[in-house]
């Protein structure tokens, strides 16, 4: 039966056959007249595909997870690591555009001052009563002891100690801190204490003279200290808010709301060479859009019982301020405030920097009003 | 005629399994066992030359219109009709060796395989070009021998079922009687 004549004619049929249909269907090409018959086969198996492919896919799958599985655990693994590592730069991202933000303030403020500035980052600070902060930059950068650090909104605080890489720096709100601070408009010079950043307000303002009137609203920028160490003049430092009458003293307190933001320092900028001129008010952000009208001050400038009890007093700076104090008030400042404001020398400043400056005051005036009316209610006259 | 129906059943049980299950298994190398050539193989080695061949050729000539296909129409019924003829003149020596189903396989699926480009070259189809070839065929060898034990015992033992069922009187009715014939 096997290998007979017959199944040798079958099979000889059979190639034949299976030949002819390679050819015909071949030469036919797309109107090959077998056409038909695939046409025949998707209308036979394709419904038993299509049944078999329900019954089969699910066992598939399951198959698919099983023999998958260390691949997809690997491919999870990678996929977790890569969204964790994009979700950093996401936030560095964030927090770099905050940062570059804040270092435009901060060369606005050092070109409207003429400061000249190393940039430096907060990177710790101190704890419990300490107000201190790491900054990192060192003597390396040239930071020395003693120099001022300032933020694109005002005072920082000065340098205490410089390492080869970071430097420690006092607030101005520590309680260990005293600023030389001069009233904005009349000029008066007082001191500005540090009270800590955790009582209600971390800045009291004491003028030297107890009779000179000194509204909420008024201005203070720093004094300057002799050779302009510790504190350069002319940082903004912050808004008065409101005044601490204290029965038989004899010097007014005001409590002061610092410009800088002292809980949320990052970008900050040492101040490593002092301005030729002495800025004045010019650094200040430009006045609210509703000013305080402040009354001439009645007494004479200038503090002739006492010496300021910060460590520059300064013998030139009076003498100077005097001089300047009928000069004609610069256009930024409104003109209530015009009895005695900068003079000459800053207002050419502003118009050297004047790509700089316009920039720089709008994003602090946008920041002005809210600044000023929020501390009055909460703030009991205790503190 | 059981024996008929029996290589019918069998072949359109491949072609399915083929077309649904074998080729979209996640296998290594993306190449899937070629079941429709073991069932003809098996069907060939248990029931002769005659069966092998008349099965290869419809189980080929099915296996060009399964819908996935988009070759000329003809080619596996060829290739699949020799080698249906051929592993049947070998059924005589299948209880002789029992390493001959696996040595059969193994050269049906590479000649199958085999066949089957070289008609493909001759017909100029792009798909079957020396460096595909080259990669597939050892796998697909390999695969094809691992999967024959289960389709030729399967192709086995339904064989000699129904030969069992069809003739009740219990006739000494195993392939073995039928080619020694």
């Amino acid at each position: 039966m096997n290998d007979t004549r017959r199944t040798r004619a079958v099979l000889g049929v059979l190639l034949l056959i299976s030949l002819a249909m390679i050819t015909v269907d071949y030469r036919g090409g797309e109107h090959s007249p077998l056409r038909g018959l695939r046409a025949f086969g998707e209308a036979i198996f394709g419904p038993i595909e299509d049944a078999a492919a329900a019954v089969v896919t699910p066992v598939g799958h399951a198959l698919d997870t099983i023999i998958g599985s260390p691949d997809a655990h690997r491919r999870i693994n990678r996929l977790e690591r890569e969204n964790q590592r994009l979700r950093q730069q996401l936030r560095a991202q964030q927090i770099d555009k905050s940062r570059a933000e804040q270092l435009h303030r901060l060369l606005g403020t050092a070109g409207l001052g003429g400061y000249r500035i190393v940039a430096a980052q907060v990177i710790s600070a101190g704890e419990g009563v300490e107000e201190t902060v790491t900054i990192d930059a060192g003597s390396g950068d040239g930071i020395r002891t003693d120099m001022t650090v300032i933020t694109g909104d005002g005072l920082v605080g000065r340098v205490t100690q410089v390492g080869p890489a970071t430097s420690t720096v006092l607030l101005a709100t520590d309680a260990a801190s005293s600023v030389g601070g001069r009233l904005e408009g009349s000029g008066e010079i007082g001191v500005v204490r540090g009270t800590g950043r955790r009582s209600g307000s971390p800045l009291t303002f004491e003028l030297l003279d107890s009779t000179v009137e000194i509204k909420p609203g008024q201005r203070i920028v720093s004094f300057g200290s002799q050779g302009n160490r510790p504190y350069v003049p002319g940082v903004p430092i912050g808004t008065v808010i409101r005044i601490q009458r204290t029965p038989g003293s004899l010097t007014r307190t005001a409590i002061v709301r610092p410009f800088t933001h002292f809980t949320a320092l990052d970008v900050v900028g040492v101040v490593v060479a002092p301005p030729k001129k002495n800025p004045r008010d010019a650094v200040l952000p430009p006045a609210p859009p509703k000013p305080k009208t402040p009354s001439p001050s009645p007494s004479n400038p200038g503090p002739s019982n006492a010496g300021p009890p910060n460590a520059g007093a300064p013998a030139p700076a009076p003498t100077r301020r005097a001089s300047d104090e009928p000069s004609a008030a610069p256009r930024a400042m409104p003109s209530a405030e015009e009895s005695a404001s900068a003079g000459p020398p800053s207002r050419r400043r502003r118009s050297s920097t004047a790509t700089e400056a316009p920039r720089a005051r709008r994003t602090l005036t946008s920041t002005e009003p809210p600044r000023q009316r929020r501390p009055r209610t909460p703030h009991s006259p205790g503190d | 005629m059981s024996r008929n129906v029996l290589a019918t059943i069998v072949a359109a049980a491949a072609l399915l399994l083929q077309v649904a299950v074998a080729n979209r298994l996640p296998l290594p190398a993306s190449v899937s066992p070629n079941l429709v050539l073991l069932a003809v193989v098996a069907l060939a080695l248990v029931n002769g030359s005659m069966t092998g061949l008349v099965t290869g050729f419809f189980a080929g000539l099915a296996t060009d219109i399964v819908p996935p296909a988009d070759h000329t129409i003809g080619r596996y019924a060829f290739v699949y009709c020799l080698i249906g003829y051929v592993c049947g003149l070998a059924a005589d020596d299948l209880e002789r060796s029992p390493v001959l189903p696996f040595v059969a396989v193994a050269a049906g699926a590479l000649a199958g395989s085999v066949l089957y480009a070289m008609v493909g070259m001759l017909l100029g189809d792009p798909r079957t070009r020396w460096p595909v070839l080259s990669h597939q065929l050892p796998v697909q060898v390999l695969y094809d021998v691992i999967a024959s034990p289960f389709v030729v015992w399967a192709v086995l033992r339904l064989t000699r079922r129904a030969e069992r069922q069809h003739d009740p009187g219990g006739l000494d009715a195993v392939p073995g009687f039928y080619r020694a014939r």
